[in-house]
């Protein structure tokens, strides 16, 4: 099912990203060009070594391209050459991202509560705060919120992080291995809630994950092998004229 | 919510025998600075008050051994020198001269005293001069005696405690037998007049057989008059030694400075111990948080976010440790006090260790200033780490 | 130079002499202890006083059993009293207890040497200044202590220097009868001693042969 209206939230053309290893010059993404819809959930598969942590720290303003061209919300971000300094970078991420990783990265003596809000002590967005009481209820942990980190379990630790990554309203959430340290069940909870959170919001979902049937929870699944898109959709280069 | 404050002070929850031991690193600093600084401050005070005290500028004695002199006041005894009376009027009589005063030490052996007796000494003085120059001497009973032929004595505090003496009571003068009536007890004053007893000139001299001979003249000077030209006048007096006393400060003070060049020097060693302590701490603590850091990153903070933060980690570690250090010295004030004057061989009898609002609010101030400066280049460093970097270690 | 080096040692060196506090030591309490206890091995110090113990209440207790008020400048309710308890092996023997008492020309201090019970075994001034001190310090005048205790000196008035009834402090004799002042003084300062001792150490065992004086007994 596709999102409600049709903009884009990211475009890319032509991404390269090269890394230099000894003498050689490795190509980590090798001319990737793709895009996502607003409101698209889509995973990325891949071996070891395809490139799709690179390829997603580069969607997700983690990481300047070599080269290569990158639009968020008929924004250009990245163009041929121009390089945008960490602290550029941090600003366009937090209007637009949130982020969870493998690891939660829960600050162990802050409760539940304080660490989701933890991202209000650096940036807020109108109005946020009042949402904050909303996430904890969606993701099933506003009964643990006086709770510390090393009294939850995995799974709640998780559901966590990502209550901490929707605080600010971002338009897209990245999600690089979420489930990586949990057990299949706990894995499968994430998974319903990725989907409940794409399908009610209408949040773009931008996954990487080793899991199949996390990544089939999605609309699209890329799979990189090598640095290219092997497998899956190659959309339309809008620009060459294509619906 | 929770704001940056919080978050640094619950950060340093997180190893909290790492933080305790920092804390106590600048504690130990702090302690060190605020009991130097205390000491110097105390030390050069009570040696002010202890020249101040004496309440004359000169002392002119009768020339003999110096050290006699001196160990008549440790411990009395006799092979005094004397001088004669006229020499007290030719002193009184040169123009820079505001007043003298005529004093006539005298010691005698007690059998009773302690174990197998002590001397006790007796410092006859004018009582129309004397009480004058040393204004600033407060009774606890009584006053000064006015008949210069009374058998009346005064006696410094600890004097008068030792014998339980108070103003109405007799004293006793061993050997001599004679009885003397307690006029009037001193206030304490931290200086050698505490243990002396003080009768009229003419009495002791009177008692102890002694005519027209003096151990010592008390001279104030004219205020506008030159002390230098006179001392030099003075020292070429045969028969008498003069002691200047601004000459003695001034040669104290001296003495004074270097010692502060010294106790900073110590101070300042602590100091940059303590600061690479804390640089140490916080390097550590930030280099096994950059990927936490890297998410805070991801989450919106800025380098300045996260400089702030480590930063305030600094500051509350610096904070904490020095006013811990600064209680303890206050605290252990007095047994600084205790130590030091077993490890001086002279010491002024005054408080040694002086520690004020001043002190304290200076060493809070390099305490922080210290937090300051160590914190910089940690938080510099954790400002610098990407989100990437965090992520990377999850790389394939 | 000469002028400076002494004037420095002048002024310094004088501020060293440290006078005793108004508490009563013994001046050399390893030799005194040995000599008043033969067969001692040793002793351990406290000190105590009224504020300490018991405040104004008690003060005004031991002002009654006295007979007397504290007076002046030196008695007072914080007065550090020490007092020695001395052992012979690990087994305790006896008390050292010593008291400050103004005299007619100084300071007296009047050691006591105890049994257990509080009886006394020796009589000590520590310091006396008087014109008789030969005499009062001659062993015959501490010799009249020995074996009476606070019983006796309950009996004993200090303002007047009477007995009411029989008493054994009645017997003993002033050694210089110009030296009144001080023998009285010296009596009073037993007596106090006496009832510190019981007080402090003794649980007031002797407290029921106290009757105050000129009033009903309690």
């Amino acid at each position: 099912m596709m999102g409600a209206n049709d903009h884009l939230a990211i475009e890319a053309y032509h991404l390269m990203k090269l890394f230099r290893l000894g003498s050689e010059e490795i190509a980590a993404v090798n001319d990737v060009t793709l895009s996502v819809k607003e409101g698209e959930f889509i995973a990325f598969i891949g071996p070891s070594g395809s490139g799709k942590t690179t390829l997603i720290n580069i969607l997700g303003c983690l990481d300047n391209p070599s080269s290569g061209q990158l639009v968020l919300g008929g924004r250009s971000i990245f163009d041929q050459g121009k390089t945008l300094s960490e602290a550029k970078l941090t600003r366009i991420r937090r209007e637009i991202f949130g982020y969870i990783f493998q690891k939660f990265y829960l600050i162990p003596t802050l409760t539940v509560l304080e660490n989701v809000v933890l991202p209000f002590t650096f940036y807020r967005k109108p109005g946020a705060e009042s949402e904050v009481g909303e996430v904890l209820r969606r993701l099933g942990i506003d009964h643990r919120q006086g709770h510390l980190p090393g009294e939850i379990s995995g799974g709640e630790m998780q559901r966590v992080a990502i209550a901490r990554a929707l605080v600010n309203r971002p338009k897209i959430l990245l999600a690089d291995e979420p489930t990586g340290n949990l057990d299949t069940k706990r894995s499968e909870e994430i998974g319903q809630i990725l989907k409940e959170l794409n399908q009610k919001e209408g949040l773009t979902i931008v996954l990487v994950t080793h899991n199949p049937s996390l990544a089939n929870r999605a609309h699209r699944v890329i799979e990189l092998r090598d640095g290219r898109i092997y497998q899956g959709e190659e959309p339309c280069d809008p620009k060459a004229g294509c619906s | 919510m929770i704001n940056i404050f919080q978050v640094a002070y619950k950060n340093l929850l997180r190893k909290k025998a790492r933080s305790g031991l920092t804390i106590i690193g600048i504690a130990l600093a702090a302690w060190v600075l605020v009991s130097l600084l205390g000491f110097n401050r105390g030390y050069e005070s009570s040696l002010n008050k202890d020249i101040d005290n004496l309440g004359f500028q000169m002392l002119v004695t009768a020339k003999g051994c110096p050290y006699e002199a001196a160990t008549l006041m440790l411990k009395g005894g006799t092979g005094l020198r004397y001088m004669k009376q006229e020499i007290a009027d030719s002193v009184a009589s040169q123009p820079e001269v505001e007043q003298i005063t005529p004093m006539l030490m005298q010691a005698v052996f007690d059998p009773n005293k302690g174990e197998s007796g002590g001397i006790t000494a007796y410092l006859g003085v004018d009582p129309a001069t004397f009480p004058k120059m040393k204004s600033f001497l407060e009774f606890k009973q009584g006053g000064w005696f006015s008949d210069p032929n009374a058998l009346e004595a005064v006696m410094g505090y600890e004097a008068a405690e030792l014998e339980q003496r108070e103003a109405g009571d007799l004293l006793l003068i061993p050997t001599k037998n004679v009885e003397l009536k307690v006029v009037g007890v001193l206030k304490r004053t931290g200086t050698q007049d505490d243990g002396t007893i003080f009768l009229p000139l003419k009495a002791v001299q009177k008692i102890f057989g002694i005519k027209d001979e003096l151990t010592g003249i008390g001279v104030k000077v004219k205020k506008e008059a030159d002390i230098a030209q006179f001392e030099e006048r003075m020292y070429r007096l045969p028969d008498v030694q003069v002691v200047s006393l601004t000459q003695v400060k001034q040669t104290i003070m001296t003495l004074v400075s270097t010692a502060k060049v010294m106790v900073f020097s110590i101070a300042l060693i602590a100091i940059l111990i303590a600061v690479v302590g804390v640089i140490n701490t916080i390097l550590m603590s930030v280099m096994e948080r950059i990927q936490e850091i890297g998410i805070l990153k991801s989450m919106g903070a800025t380098a300045w976010d996260i400089f702030k933060l480590i930063w305030l980690e600094t500051l509350i570690l610096c904070l904490t440790g020095g006013l811990i250090g600064t209680a303890m010295a206050m605290a252990t004030a007095k047994l600084t006090e205790i130590l030091v004057r077993q490890l001086l061989p002279y010491a002024p009898s005054g408080g040694l260790v002086q520690i004020n609002l001043v002190l304290v609010l200076f060493t809070f101030g390099v305490v922080t200033l210290i937090g300051l400066i160590s914190g910089i280049y940690p938080s510099w460093k954790a400002g610098r780490v990407r989100p990437l970097d965090a992520i990377r270690s999850q790389v394939e | 130079m000469r002028n400076l080096l002494f004037s420095l040692i002048l002024l310094l060196a004088s501020a060293t002499q440290t006078y005793g506090a108004v508490g009563c030591d013994l001046n050399d309490p390893d030799r005194d202890v040995a000599r008043l206890f033969p067969g001692s091995t040793g002793y351990k110090t406290s000190y105590l006083s009224i504020a300490q113990k018991g405040g104004e209440a008690l003060l005004a207790k031991v002002e009654e059993r006295l007979g007397d008020k504290f007076h002046g400048l030196y008695e007072t309710i914080d007065v550090p009293y020490t007092l020695y308890d001395i052992y012979q092996g690990k087994q305790k023997i006896g008390y050292i207890h010593g008291v400050n008492q103004k005299g007619q020309y100084g300071g007296i201090q009047v050691f006591l040497a105890l049994d257990l019970e509080g009886i006394i075994k020796s009589f000590y001034f520590q310091k006396l200044t008087s014109k008789f001190g030969k005499q009062l310090r001659d062993p015959k005048f501490g010799q009249q202590f020995v074996g009476l205790s606070l019983k006796d000196f309950y009996g004993y008035d200090v303002s007047s220097g009477k007995a009411t009834g029989p008493s054994r402090v009645e017997q003993i004799k002033n050694p210089a009868p110009q030296a009144e002042a001080d023998f009285r003084a010296a009596l009073r300062a037993v007596k106090k001693n006496l009832i510190l001792m019981d007080e402090f150490v003794l649980g007031n065992q002797y407290l029921k042969y106290f009757k105050p004086f000129g009033g009903s007994s309690r």
